[in-house]
């Protein structure tokens, strides 16, 4: 493959990309002056408070979020100009839960993320099968392959999500919150699992709560306050007691003590 | 078992109930004597051994009606299946955007016409309860805006329960006001496979056949829309076309299932869901065993239904119903819906 064969010789090869995009829902401005680029094999966080546009930017990078103005770049081309099924191929989006309305297997919904990569009718196929189990023995849940997803606690459902976008083997990973509602152990495993994901074959792009996990595992770190960049570059020069103090709206002196 | 080796068992299956179903009736025919009679007069192979009495029973009576009973429950059962993935709810049935009352309405405002003739006996109330549903769901359709990309799953449902249950009343009144023709505005709205004659199935065959084929193929985009429309797109799907298309194909199935059956409930919610129980969720796999396990339960019920003299509705019905409840009861205890 082209890409694949771009990304390894060129380590400035633009693999998210976004020039002053703005984006309004309803009027209301939700992202402004966003401009950004992400290369091969990045670990980035994106951190922020509650309402500062972390997922609208995931969305909007990602395409199900319009753009008014400025242009998104996906591996070096206009995302407007590439059909959901080229975005799918390029970026897996793990989203926030998993909500199903019938009883599923957890192999037959991580067979799903191969959607993109197949043509007409019929599956999925025994190699759809085998890209879903190895997936799902990636992020170490093989044992629950034949479970019912909507049974799974919401750290074994979290694994399961992520497996589901593993097997649509996209050079870009973004994750909304991955460790919410996790308790210790399982931020630990999803953390660790992240780390060993992201190399120069796959970038990892996630929505982080968790200042002392971010400053540990993201060696670049994008601060959002009000649909706006405020800072971007490594966690010692983002997470200074003073942004956390202005982004999240606390008394500095406190947040020098995150 | 694998869904390939189910599809063809429950095609092989749906062949020799027919066979049967042809043969079964007031004058019983062998199934070899069946058998032969299709071959010489749809083939043209084999000699002609049967009475001219037996041939003329298979092809001009029984052959259109199994022929309509296939064709119907297939067209039901994959409408169903892609309402209940489309709009994520196991609830869902071919009739949840007021295809129903939409035909119902259509049909008895036709039974009350004061028109006659050949032209009008032949079709005229089929047609008018194909109007009528197209005609709801194309109001439902408007109202919740399908396909903008802002509608929802839950103002689809409920836009779709208010059109039906005004297109009921208004039913109702049309009802109470017809005097004599009650009898047969009743007989539609039980739902019944008498009518199925060669010129009704020709007229109704195109849209069924088409709809339905076309739907049972889609599988693979309608896959994305079982984690919601938001993981759909990031799957590749793209969510606003491919309801629209999931919507108009599904609606045209049913609405030409209606005209040439009436309302024929539950094989549309409960043979997707014995599907699901066999293949799992993927409407890929899906889809095309309800096709034949939607065409199997309605030709059964028919069967049935014409051997004690009662409308094929009340046997799905009588059949359906006890099983959603066996189902209901199961989702409660354990691994199902």
């Amino acid at each position: 493959m082209s890409t694949e064969f771009a990304m390894q010789i060129d380590p400035s090869y633009e693999l998210i990309g976004a020039r002053n995009v703005r984006v309004e829902i309803g009027g209301k401005l939700i992202l402004d002056e966003i401009n950004l680029k992400i290369g091969v094999g990045e670990r980035v966080a994106i951190v922020g408070a509650n309402g500062a546009g972390k997922t609208s930017l995931l969305r909007a990078l990602s395409g199900t979020l319009p753009v008014a103005s400025g242009e998104v770049i996906l591996c070096t081309e206009p995302l407007s100009g590439l059909s959901r099924a080229t975005i799918a191929r390029s970026i897996a989006v793990v989203g926030a839960d998993l909500v199903l309305p019938f009883a599923t297997r957890a192999d037959e919904l991580v067979a799903l993320g191969r959607l993109p990569h197949g043509r007409g009718p019929s599956g999925p196929t025994v190699h759809d099968r085998e890209r879903a189990a190895a997936a799902l023995e990636r992020v170490g849940a093989s044992h629950l392959a034949a479970r019912d997803v909507r049974t799974l606690s919401a750290g074994e459902k979290q694994l399961i999500a992520i497996a589901l976008g593993l097997a649509q083997e996209t050079p870009i990973l973004a994750l909304d919150e991955p460790t919410v509602h996790l308790d210790l152990k399982h931020r630990v495993e999803i953390a660790d699992l992240l780390v060993s994901l992201a190399d120069r074959a796959r970038t990892v792009v996630a929505i982080f709560h968790e200042i002392d996990m971010v400053r540990q595992l993201f060696p670049r770190v994008i601060l959002m306050k009000s649909g706006r960049i405020v800072a971007d570059g490594s966690p010692e020069s983002v997470l200074t007691a003073a942004r956390i103090a202005d982004a999240w709206g606390i008394p500095q002196e406190r947040a020098a003590r995150l | 078992m694998t869904s390939p080796r189910l599809l063809v068992g429950g095609a092989l299956l749906l062949s020799g109930v027919a066979v049967l179903a042809i043969g079964f009736g007031s004058v019983a025919i062998a199934p070899g004597d069946v058998v032969s009679i299709l071959a010489r007069q749809l083939f043209g192979v084999g000699e002609a051994a049967q009475g001219a009495g037996a041939t003329s029973i298979v092809m001009e009576l029984r052959l259109p009606r199994i022929l309509a009973a296939i064709l119907v429950g297939a067209a039901l059962a994959v409408a169903g299946g892609a309402f209940q993935s489309l709009l994520r709810n196991p609830l869902a049935d071919p009739y949840v955007l007021g295809t129903s009352s939409g035909a119902a309405l259509g049909a008895a405002i036709a039974i009350l016409l004061p028109i006659g003739g050949v032209a009008w006996e032949l079709g005229g109330v089929q047609l008018a309860a194909f109007i009528g549903a197209l005609a709801s769901v194309a109001l439902v359709w408007r109202v919740a805006g399908i396909g903008s990309g802002e509608e929802r799953i839950a103002s689809v449902l409920l836009v779709g329960y208010a059109v039906a249950s005004l297109l009921a009343a208004a039913l109702s009144l049309v009802m109470l006001a017809s005097g004599a023709n009650l009898r047969a505005i009743f007989s539609f709205l039980l739902g019944g496979l008498d009518g199925a004659t060669w010129p009704r199935l020709a007229a109704a065959a195109f849209p069924l056949i088409a709809a339905t084929t076309l739907l049972a193929l889609r599988g693979r985009a309608l896959a994305g829309f079982l984690l919601g429309d938001e993981a759909a797109q990031h799957l590749g799907v793209d969510v606003r076309r491919e309801r629209r298309i999931a919507v108009a194909l599904a609606s045209l199935a049913t609405a030409a299932a209606v005209a040439l059956a009436g309302l024929i409930g539950f094989v549309g919610l409960v043979v997707p869901h014995l599907a699901r129980l066999a293949v799992g969720p993927d409407p890929r796999a899906v889809l095309p065993l309800s096709a034949i396990g939607g065409a199997l339960l309605l030709l059964l019920a028919d069967t049935i239904a014409r051997s004690i003299g009662v409308p094929v509705g009340v046997i799905t019905a009588l059949i359906g119903a006890p099983f959603l409840l066996w189902l209901l009861h199961r989702a409660r205890t354990g691994y199902a819906l």
